[in-house]
């Protein structure tokens, strides 16, 4: 369990470090599409694995729309960068957050049962805060593209409805106790 | 011939009064939104959603209509056929919530 804590560290400091960038000069385009892209793929990952491994019918129904709803997104921030002929730029940011996804991926694989779904489900809280963070402090207000920035706030909403289904999924969790 | 007209838009007045041929209405699926959030409709008419976000959504109300999976950039339409006042919502993303009001 101290892994997956690590894991959540490893996100917020990820994110906060772009926090920090606010007060200098911020994130490229470039590097905001690394950004979002990572974001999304590591919950892709995750939600993957939750699909096949979790316990409970509500965190497999869970995961499969967090693989359907980040897979969406990924399409069209993908489809817009070709357009704007932006190269997404790996950054500290994109590259912490990967490693804070594959960090989470091999504490997952070894828990089972009510274990792993909430283990998973506490990771998906966390993360989902941090990214609507990075995303108000961070991504949206140092985006330059508009349509890039535009990408961003159409986006937001969806986050907030995830971060809503995953806590209210944590208190189930929490009740059904074991 | 003109009083032929006359009878024509006579007829036509009275069969939209009635029945009529149903109006369309379209609530937009946006932002993790219906939009608008509660709409009034009449018997016989057309509700078509559409979905502008980024992945699918559904439109449901219990037992009373379900649309499935409706991708992004896609739609849905319903007839609405029995007066009465339907919640529904997604059964994707339980937060997001919609009112149908069929007069």
């Amino acid at each position: 369990m101290k892994t997956i804590a690590t894991c959540i560290a490893a996100i917020l400091l990820a994110l906060s470090a772009g926090a920090a960038w606010a007060q200098s000069a911020g994130p490229t385009d470039p590097q905001i599409a690394a950004i979002v892209v990572t974001a999304n793929q590591v919950d892709i990952d995750a939600g993957k694995l939750a699909k096949s491994k979790g316990h409970s019918k509500e965190v497999r129904d869970f995961a499969l729309r967090m693989i359907t709803d980040h897979s969406g997104v990924n399409k069209s921030a993908t489809e817009l960068v070709q357009k704007l002929h932006v190269t997404p730029e790996p950054n500290p940011t994109s590259e912490s957050l990967q490693k804070g996804g594959d960090e989470n991926l091999a504490a997952l694989k070894k828990l089972r049962g009510h274990a792993f779904d909430k283990a998973y489900v506490d990771h998906e809280v966390a993360y989902h805060e941090a990214v609507l963070q990075a995303m108000d402090k961070t991504l949206i207000p140092s985006a330059q593209n508009a349509e890039l920035k535009a990408l961003l706030v159409k986006v937001r909403p969806a986050f907030v409805a995830h971060l809503d289904m995953a806590k209210e999924l944590q208190t189930a969790l929490g009740k059904s106790g074991a | 011939m003109r009083l032929l007209t006359g009878a024509l838009v006579a007829l036509s007045l009275t069969a939209s009064a009635a029945a009529g041929p149903g109006a369309s209405h379209t609530v937009t699926i946006e932002n993790m939104q219906f939009q608008p959030q509660e709409l009034i409709v009449h018997r016989g008419d057309r509700i078509v959603w559409v979905n502008k976000d980024l992945f699918p959504h559904t439109v449901t109300a219990d037992k009373i209509f379900d649309s499935g999976s409706i991708a992004s950039n896609a739609s849905w339409s319903y007839s609405a056929r029995k007066s009465g006042e339907y919640a529904y919502g997604c059964t994707f993303h339980p937060t997001m919530k919609g009112k149908l009001k069929v007069q």
